[in-house]
């Protein structure tokens, strides 16, 4: 991408793998989030995910801890990231509200704008933005 | 910002990604929201509604190039002009956003 960039943000929701990605693609990408659940298959593709974005020449990867119900799943993940030296931008929690908005055929934003896994993705913006 | 989001498959990380999308909308930025998932759902958590993302056409061909790497392995390379790209083929979500979907794209035969 090239021209009027600049002044436009861009989020890119990915699949889980990067195979189609290119070092081209990934050279416009500024950072790279990693989601993580605290459970063994969501943390070991964090990982992954996370070597290829590195291999493909995004500026930073970053992680965010995903569902956290309590101090077990933080501490899980926490230990998770600072095993892989991977930097943890940010925490939502788990949130029933998320289900409530999807049975009610509304985005989570629109059914509630203070619901707390809202609140940690608009401090998440905050963190990604000042970084 | 740039930034992509990836994770185990769920709804968790096109939640995040969505929301995120709207919350830098809402605070006054200009938004381009692209779903490069092959099961895409990111206008549903956007909010972009039903009919204008049916309505959304397939990515054309020539914009994507189907590379061959030194490794024998092929990639999908952007090769079109942003600008025209959005204002062509994306769809209009809620505070402004704009939707491209790359999991439309038809890779049969290409290269």
């Amino acid at each position: 991408m090239n021209k009027g960039d600049d002044d436009r943000d861009i989020v890119v929701d990915m699949e889980a793998g990067l195979e189609h990605m290119s070092r081209g693609t990934g050279r416009h990408l500024s950072r790279f989030v990693a989601t993580i659940e605290p459970y063994y298959r969501s943390m070991e593709i964090a990982k992954r995910v996370a070597a290829l974005a590195t291999e493909l020449g995004i500026g930073e990867v970053v992680a965010v801890a995903n569902k956290v119900r309590d101090a077990g799943d933080r501490k899980a993940i926490g230990d998770f990231c600072k095993a892989h030296s991977l930097k943890l931008a940010g925490e939502i929690p788990f949130d029933p509200t998320l289900l409530e908005a999807e049975r009610a055929g509304k985005t989570p934003i629109d059914y509630d704008d203070d619901g707390p896994a809202v609140r940690a993705i608009r401090k998440l913006a905050e963190t990604l933005g000042a970084q | 910002m740039r930034i992509a989001i990836a994770g185990k498959g769920g709804t968790g990380k096109t939640t995040i990604a969505g929301t995120l999308a709207r919350v830098l909308a809402q605070s006054g930025r200009r938004v381009l929201a692209i779903d490069a998932d092959t099961t895409p759902n990111l206008a549903v958590t956007l909010g972009v509604p039903a009919a204008a993302a049916q309505e959304m056409m397939s990515l054309p061909r020539n914009m994507m190039e189907r590379q061959t790497q030194e490794d024998g392995t092929t990639k999908t390379v952007f090769v079109a002009d942003s600008e025209k790209v959005i204002a062509d083929y994306s769809a209009a979500g809620p505070d402004g956003i704009r939707l491209l979907v790359m999991g439309k794209v038809d890779h049969g035969g290409a290269g």
